[in-house]
């Protein structure tokens, strides 16, 4: 083994560290197991098993529950929908202005780089914001207040606008020297060069998008419309508040397996997050330095 | 004389200007959509703290309702559950630094003394994983794994002792916000600090390893003090959140029994925005008054850096 750390001889710390770390990514981890472990596990058997580790009769019944209930087919259907009307719109805003920003020298730079700053800084609330929404008509329950209140994420705009600028200048330059517009550069010169920042870029909105629950909360009332993260609090927090705060004694398990079905909806609900992370996690990483460490 | 000369060199400037604009008129449709979207959605709410200033009415709407001065906020000084929820806010955000913030130092440290590779990028993974899951998600977790009938007060049981109610129970919510809080994202926390241990200078640890120094004089010589200006820099970004506990977290695991554990600002404005007949000015002057205090930490965190001779957030 190499040692990155100019140490050649090996001492009890470089077993005792990793061993502290693999314990401490066990206490981290082991909470969604355990969820997941009792979304297979049937009613008796949770009763029985407290320490449950594996269910010795697996079952489906209360992911089966959870589809017959309809509510997580339906916040799946309008987060893809959200998905689906903002990640375009994002996109192309970002990288736009990006790009823009990223040529040197036009009058007003300065200024439009303030402009930008202070976004980052203040911003007028939720009540303004409400009833911005409420004047053009989005609230209550458009889709679209959801999408425009977030569109532009300042922070991965700045990531996308260093990467722009890290570019060589010669490439645009006799593009513009042919004769060719700007919109035409970025089409045909930028984006092809810039494929991994846009990954990284999509993924880091993908994600807000997959988790955001306020502004859909406050936006939109009708439960047919809600997000996942919404139908996820409504079965799972709304009913388990009452059992928090009620005394041990008095808890009597519902008729349907009520423990198995909000388990069965956490797993639903971050079921993407957890097949994909492994192969993203690289990507949000490197996003993350370029962004920290200019 | 005189005049018509700085006048005409004044036009020649202008027009100068204008070509240039002109020139660049592409770049402006570039940036054109970007404008609209940041006019619209950001600096549009952004007029609207001006209702901090006014007395709301439903007909005036933002710009309509009638100028009341200084009202609002004089009414935040008079209000008790402001103050205690002030009070609340910097207690748990003072804990925060005490407690969290070291974390992710901690954490990135003992992840760079792993010596296997393989191994160093699995724990970054596992550990940054609570990072990408929303507090919706992460609370629901949290209730099942804590309930009564929950993994861990299996394990309680198990060695005899009665059953803990960790959630609901006011003593202990505020610890339980920064073991969670810990859980959640000290693992993406650490990946900054290990960015700035990336770069430092392998020859400064081969010069040390000659020198015979060992790991806890390697850690405390070279490592931390190498990756100060990052901790200095991520120190002065907390200290500007100092007003603000965080939303999402408190929102998902509070409940009815910790209540006043749980009365933060954030709570608070949000208890006025959205219940019972609010009040939106003074709602907005709440908020408004967060971010100036929030503004003026941050400044200060910054003075400070500076003056102790680090380099502050601005350069």
């Amino acid at each position: 083994m190499k040692s990155t750390n100019g140490l050649k001889r090996k001492t009890i710390g470089d077993y005792l560290i990793p061993a502290f770390l693999i314990i401490w990514g066990i206490i981290v981890l082991f909470p969604f197991f355990s969820v997941v472990v009792i979304s297979f596990t049937s009613e008796t058997e949770y009763i029985k098993t407290p320490l449950l580790l594996f269910p010795t009769e697996p079952t489906l019944e209360s992911y089966k529950r959870i589809f017959e209930d309809g509510r997580i087919v339906s916040g799946y259907l309008t987060t893809f929908k959200l998905l689906a009307m903002s990640l375009p719109l994002s996109l192309f805003l970002t990288i736009s202005f990006a790009y823009g920003m990223s040529r040197k020298d036009f009058p007003g730079r300065r200024f439009i780089f303030y402009f930008v700053l202070i976004a980052m800084i203040f911003d007028g609330g939720i009540i303004p914001l409400y009833m911005l929404m409420k004047d053009l008509h989005l609230v209550p329950n458009h889709l679209w207040a959801v999408v425009l209140a977030n569109t532009v994420s300042t922070f991965y705009m700045i990531l996308m606008h260093n990467f722009f600028k890290s570019l060589p200048d010669s490439l645009m330059e006799s593009a513009r020297i042919d004769g060719a517009g700007e919109w035409r550069i970025l089409a045909k010169i930028v984006l092809p060069l810039s494929a991994p920042v846009i990954a990284t870029i999509t993924l880091f909105y993908t994600v807000d998008r997959w988790n955001e629950w306020f502004n859909p909360m406050i936006f939109l009332q009708k439960g047919y419309l809600q997000p996942l993260q919404l139908v996820l609090r409504s079965i799972v927090i709304d009913a388990q508040m009452d059992m928090v705060k009620s005394d041990m004694d008095t808890i009597e398990l519902a008729s349907n397996f009520a423990m198995g079905v909000k388990t069965a909806a956490i797993i639903c609900t971050m079921l993407p997050v957890m097949l994909f992370f492994p192969f993203l996690q690289k990507h949000f990483v490197k996003g993350i330095m370029v962004g920290a460490v200019k | 004389m005189n005049v018509s000369f700085s006048e005409r060199t004044q036009t020649h400037k202008f027009r100068i200007l204008l070509t240039s604009i002109w020139k660049y008129r592409m770049v402006y449709t570039l940036l054109a959509p970007g404008l609209i979207w940041y006019i619209v959605f950001v600096y549009g709410p952004m007029g609207g703290l001006s209702l901090a200033f006014k007395s709301y009415t439903a007909s005036g709407g933002i710009w309509g309702s009638p100028w009341a001065g200084l009202v609002n906020f004089k009414y935040i000084f008079l209000d008790q559950a402001f103050m205690r929820s002030v009070v609340r806010t910097l207690e748990i955000n003072l804990g925060r630094i005490v407690f969290q913030f070291p974390m992710a130092i901690v954490i990135a440290l003992l992840l760079n003394e792993v010596l296997f590779l393989k191994m160093k990028k699995s724990l970054q993974t596992i550990l940054t994983f609570p990072h990408f899951l929303s507090w919706v998600v992460l609370s629901s977790v949290l209730i099942t794994v804590l309930s009564y009938d929950g993994f861990v007060n299996g394990i309680i049981r198990a060695f005899g002792f009665k059953s803990f109610n960790f959630l609901g129970n006011e003593p202990i919510f505020v610890p339980m916000l920064y073991i969670t809080e810990i859980w959640k994202n000290s693992g993406w926390g650490a990946i900054i600090y290990l960015a700035a241990i990336s770069g430092i200078d392998a020859e400064q640890y081969e010069a040390a390893a000659i020198d015979g120094v060992n790991r806890f004089q390697r850690i405390f010589h070279i490592t931390l003090p190498s990756i100060m200006p990052t901790i200095i820099v991520m120190f002065i970004l907390t200290m500007g959140g100092l007003m603000s506990t965080g939303f999402d977290q408190i929102f998902n695991l509070s409940n009815d029994a910790v209540r006043e554990a749980a009365e933060t600002l954030d709570m608070y404005i949000y208890k006025i925005s959205f219940q019972s007949a609010p009040d939106f000015s003074y709602s907005t002057a709440v908020s408004l008054f967060r971010s100036v205090i929030n503004m003026a930490f941050l400044l200060l965190a910054d003075r400070i850096a500076k003056l102790a001779g680090k380099e502050g957030l601005m350069g």
